[in-house]
């Protein structure tokens, strides 16, 4: 093929992925394309591999410097293992005390579902556009589905590929998220920065809300993707952002650099009423 | 065989890329192992398996950033093109201009990345200016550094078959 013919390819390849990264980033939410979804199957094993071979060899590392540490720690385990079982009873004493309480109100609680744990094979926390692709088995995840650590809220999955799946952080530019100030109950919504540390935003928070650093802020359930009540961060800096907003600052809950292990969380299915009363409901 | 040599430098520079994040976790904000491998491949001065390669392995990147489909698509067809426009009335024959060549080729990348998501995405949020520019010419000496190391061990594996060949060659005149 001659020059001028080349050219020409140049010219409808670049026209052809400019129209695509703009129709992608037109969009409110994050879509996927046939090859992306190809190209996650095809790399996915590849991360997957490479994450098993990595933890395998640190492992050995691991476990050899730490023998005589192990033996102390078990001890403790089984110890914290204990109290945390006479934990869980009284909390379910307390649970069954809320739910005869909600039934006395009339009050049903948010639906949650189960959580369950899948692998990382692939995290990219620190570059510009941040990633992580999951290993989930022979039980795929869907989209949207929210991802959990145990210190709270990690992002909700965007691509599905068999039993991979991309995850989109919380901190990522363009994800937000319904959030809620535990002390105050204020709404408004977090948004990734994008920004090089991976910090947080709360936005449209009136400037007449009481809001202090330090304040924990939870997400509120009101944006049809995650459930109420999952730790998202904490407030660092409050400033007048402008006329009517506080423009603020989070740390977000979960240090997405340490991560090897998720939790998905399944969504329990919406009631038959509900199904019947809004067909296009998502929970 | 060129697409095979082309294929097998992706499938290395996957590996390279998913082991250095694993080991050190923001590798990716400092090397980028993809365009290093797209330079290198375009310095061979054919503009077409260039640009295709380009799309290739931006495409693959794609696959591992949570940013729009086809953003380092884009930028990596382009910089591949014009690196093999640029081999075409170059001559490069020391590790120095390879590495002036990659270190370039990264900063253009960056500048088309750059741009692209301050035109099309709603929110960019890129990292201020001059922060931006420090980062940026740190990446383009790293990836100039890993372009000018990979070239040179290829040249000494080059060296070596050939000569292995020679030699086999000499033995069997002498037999």
């Amino acid at each position: 093929m001659d020059e001028r013919r080349t050219g020409y390819l140049l010219t409808v390849l670049l026209l052809g992925q400019l129209v695509l990264v703009a129709i992608e980033g037109a969009r409110s939410t994050r879509s996927h394309t046939y090859a992306e979804v190809l190209g996650l199957r095809i790399l996915g094993p590849a991360a997957r591999l490479v994450s098993i071979a990595g933890g395998g060899a640190a492992e050995v590392g691991h476990k050899v410097r730490l023998q005589g540490q192990l033996l102390d720690e078990n001890r403790r385990l089984h110890r914290e293992v204990e109290e945390l079982r006479l934990r869980l009873l009284r909390l379910g004493d307390i649970e069954q005390e809320l739910a005869r309480l909600g039934d006395a109100v009339r009050y049903s609680a948010p639906l949650l579902g189960e959580i369950r744990a899948v692998d990382v094979v692939y995290a990219d926390h620190a570059s510009w556009l941040r990633s992580l692709v999951l290993y989930t088995g022979s039980r795929a995840a869907a989209v949207n589905q929210p991802v959990l650590s145990p210190a709270g809220l990690v992002g909700r999955v965007v691509v599905v590929a068999g039993p991979y799946a991309k995850v989109q952080l919380v901190t990522d530019r363009a994800a937000s998220v319904g959030g809620m100030i535990l002390r105050t109950r204020r709404q408004g919504v977090v948004r990734g920065s994008g920004q090089e540390g991976g910090g947080l935003s709360l936005d449209y928070v009136s400037l007449a809300a009481d809001v202090r650093p330090g304040d924990s802020v939870l997400t509120a359930g009101i944006d049809g993707v995650y459930p109420r009540g999952i730790p998202v961060g904490t407030v660092v800096a409050v400033e007048a952002g402008g006329q009517l907003f506080h423009k603020i600052r989070l740390a977000p809950a979960v240090d997405l650099g340490a991560l090897d292990q998720v939790y998905l969380l399944e969504h329990a299915a919406p009631p038959q009423e509900l199904v019947k009363a809004i067909p296009h409901a998502r929970r | 065989m060129r697409a095979a040599k082309l294929l097998a430098g992706l499938a290395a520079a996957v590996l390279l890329h998913l082991a250095g994040t694993r080991l050190w976790p923001s590798f990716p904000q400092h090397v980028d192992v993809f365009l290093v491998v797209v330079a290198l491949s375009a310095l061979e001065g054919s503009s077409l398996p260039a640009l295709l390669f380009g799309l290739l392995a931006g495409l693959v990147q794609d696959t591992l950033t949570s940013g729009p489909f086809g953003l380092f698509g884009f930028a990596d067809t382009a910089v591949a093109y014009g690196m093999a426009r640029l081999a075409q009335r170059l001559v490069i024959q020391r590790a120095t201009g390879v590495f002036a060549v990659v270190s370039f080729a990264s900063l253009l990348q960056q500048v088309i990345l750059a741009a692209l998501a301050f035109l099309l995405l709603p929110n960019p949020s890129l990292p201020d200016p001059l922060g931006m520019l420090g980062q940026a010419l740190a990446k383009a000496v790293a990836c100039g550094s890993l372009g000018m190391l990979v070239y040179g061990l290829a040249g000494r594996f080059r060296l070596a078959i050939e000569a292995r060949r020679r030699g086999r060659m000499g033995r069997l005149r002498l037999g």
